[in-house]
């Protein structure tokens, strides 16, 4: 079985159902599939960080570079004015990303602890004002994706991405590709391996593994989800701009993240869930929403130990 | 580019990065002898000039302003660190860094609150107006050399405090090892109380010496904790003598560059930082 928890397996199987519901319900409203659809891809990103930061060891502040690179490299390898095949550029995108993430993690990976938090901040922070300081990527506006991509696959197209609807189902194909891809990894020799490196460093050397070469690696996955998520989130609105990058949106992952229950990869879904849902709570009930979501955040610290996936686990495990 | 202004930029330069030291001196006093990563600290910079701000606008005097700017920043550390803070000392990193966030939400929320979203400014004190003559047609504010030695004179206390009194040697005792401090009968608890709550007011004493020289504006925290996490890191972590040079380094260098090549201003510490980082892996004066 590759989810071990009853939790687990509880929460994935009420979130899939009801996810696949959502928008027989909500067909006529777009805007709520929207919505939904940008939580999923949220979801991508958050649980590509909880799989760097909660077993990788990684602790990055710097996650939302790859967020942006994935919607940036899509405007920057399209042409302007023609739809290309989604899938084809997505291969594109997803190894170039790669390639980027791999010198990046050569450099960073030198540093550790507080240093590598530090690292990986300045250089998201580099490419943020990149970015915002160009000429031909737009500068602080960015940039507009004029044509959506088409999805069809061996002349079959099943999904249209103008349609919300199907947007919404490639999304949420995205959150269940993202958690099976990283629960395979997790359970295989590499992940055993990883994971090892993590909880003890000296011993894993000392039994023979490189443990740079399996956190690059490791880094290098996760920095391409995230890239992933970027991108559907580029195609999905429609531009890319500098904001995608900021130290901000890295943080923000990283507080759904923790709340989720760090490592636990399904919580990371939970916990981009509920921050969202708070959040849009708040911003509806009154103006000043920082503070009750700032105070709500601080009370989930001191009050959950193992974030929400840890609550939930002390419920329902024996 | 002119000798002439040359210096003016080396002059602008090391007063910028005096300032900088002076926030990042909290940051890294915090980390260093709690371990604790405080990513509110630009928030209390903000209260700080909002506080001076908005006391100046209430009696006209800055002097008194400051001082009870200070004082109330003092109180506010140690009313953080007892609620909050103390609350985490056996967590990981992580959830510091969660609460921390949690908390630069509750301060811009409430700083919109009381004196909203508009940007304000504090007039430069009468008897600090003036402009000292630098060469036959330039001169230098008055007020910015005076905000330039009051940090040096910080620096300065700061060094003895922590160097030559016993409260600075229980600090750099409970820096190396807090078991063995405990055990010799020192209430570990109200010293790190008293540490949090210097940090705090050197981070909000930085905001009102800045706050006639810069407007204040919604968001200013968050830019200046970066750009001292630049500064803490470079010089290394929890170290007070790199946090000096490292400042001095940063605000030099960020001076220049956007005088020599506007465009890519903003990217230069960054760089800088990353380029120390790979020759030394722990910054500049690492432990």
């Amino acid at each position: 079985m590759i989810f071990e928890k009853r939790t687990e397996r509880i929460f994935l199987a009420i979130f899939f159902t009801i996810a696949l519901c959502i928008p027989l319900f909500l067909e006529a409203n777009s805007f709520f599939v929207g919505k939904v659809t940008t939580i999923l891809i949220l979801a991508v990103f958050v649980m590509s960080l909880d799989f760097l930061v909660g077993r990788v060891g990684l602790v990055t502040l710097g996650h939302a570079l790859f967020y942006g690179l994935g919607g940036y490299l899509f405007v920057i390898l399209t042409p302007e004015y023609e739809a290309v095949n989604f899938w084809v550029y997505a291969f594109y995108i997803l190894g170039l990303n790669a390639l980027i993430a791999l010198v990046i993690g050569a450099v960073v990976l030198r540093t550790s602890g507080i240093y590598f938090i530090m690292i990986t901040l300045a250089i998201s922070q580099m490419a943020y004002y990149y970015f915002f300081d160009s000429l031909e990527f737009g500068g602080n506006d960015g940039l507009f994706i004029f044509m959506k991509p088409e999805t069809s696959i061996f002349g079959l197209s099943f999904l249209n991405l103008d349609n919300p609807t199907h947007f919404y189902y490639l999304a949420l194909l995205a959150v269940l590709v993202t958690l099976l891809a990283i629960k395979v990894i997790l359970r295989s020799r590499f992940g055993r391996i990883v994971e090892a490196s993590r909880l003890n460093p000296e011993r894993t050397e000392a039994l023979g593994y490189n443990i740079f070469a399996f956190r690059l690696i490791s880094y290098v996955i996760g920095s391409t989800l995230a890239a992933y998520a970027g991108l559907l989130f580029a195609l999905q609105y429609g531009y890319v701009n500098p904001q995608f990058m900021t130290w901000e949106m890295s943080g923000t992952a990283l507080v759904m993240a923790i709340l989720g229950g760090m490592g636990t990869i399904y919580g990371a879904i939970l916990g981009t869930i509920t921050y969202e849902g708070l959040l849009y709570l708040f911003e509806h009930m009154t103006q000043d929403w920082m503070l009750l979501m700032g105070s709500a955040i601080i009370l989930m610290v001191l009050l959950l130990r193992k974030g929400l996936a840890g609550y939930l686990e002390k419920l329902l495990e024996k | 580019m002119s000798t002439e202004l040359f210096f003016v930029q080396l002059i602008n330069g090391l007063q910028y990065g005096l300032l900088l030291f002076l926030i990042a001196s909290g940051l890294t006093l915090v980390f260093g002898v709690m371990g604790i990563l405080n990513l509110a600290h630009g928030s209390m910079y903000m209260v700080g000039a909002y506080l001076v701000w908005y006391f100046v606008a209430v009696t006209g005097s800055f002097t008194a302003s400051a001082i009870l700017s200070a004082v109330i920043a003092l109180g506010l550390g140690i009313l953080i660190e007892r609620v909050l803070i103390q609350r985490l000392y056996n967590r990981n990193h992580l959830d510091q860094v969660l609460l921390t966030i949690g908390m630069i939400f509750v301060f811009n929320s409430l700083q919109s609150i009381l004196w909203g979203n508009d940007p304000y400014g504090v007039a430069v004190p009468e008897a600090l107006s003036g402009a000292v003559p630098f060469t036959d047609n330039s001169s230098y504010p008055v007020y910015r050399i005076f905000a330039a030695l009051i940090c040096v004179a910080i620096a300065a206390a700061l060094y003895f405090l922590v160097s030559r009194t016993r409260l600075g040697m229980l600090i750099r005792a409970g820096e190396s090892n807090r078991e063995m401090v405990e055990a010799l009968g020192v209430n570990i608890k109200s010293l790190y109380t008293i540490v949090f709550a210097i940090g705090v007011m050197l981070a909000a004493i930085s905001g009102i010496i800045a706050a006639p020289m810069r407007s204040i504006v919604p968001g200013m925290g968050e830019s200046v904790l970066i750009t001292c996490f630049v500064v803490v890191v470079v010089g290394g972590m929890g170290s007070i003598k790199g946090a000096f040079v490292g400042a001095l380094l940063v605000g030099v260098i960020s001076t220049f560059a956007a005088v020599l090549m506007p465009t890519m201003s903003n990217m230069i510490i960054y760089i800088f930082m990353i380029l120390v980082l790979l020759v030394k892996p722990q910054g500049l004066f690492a432990k």
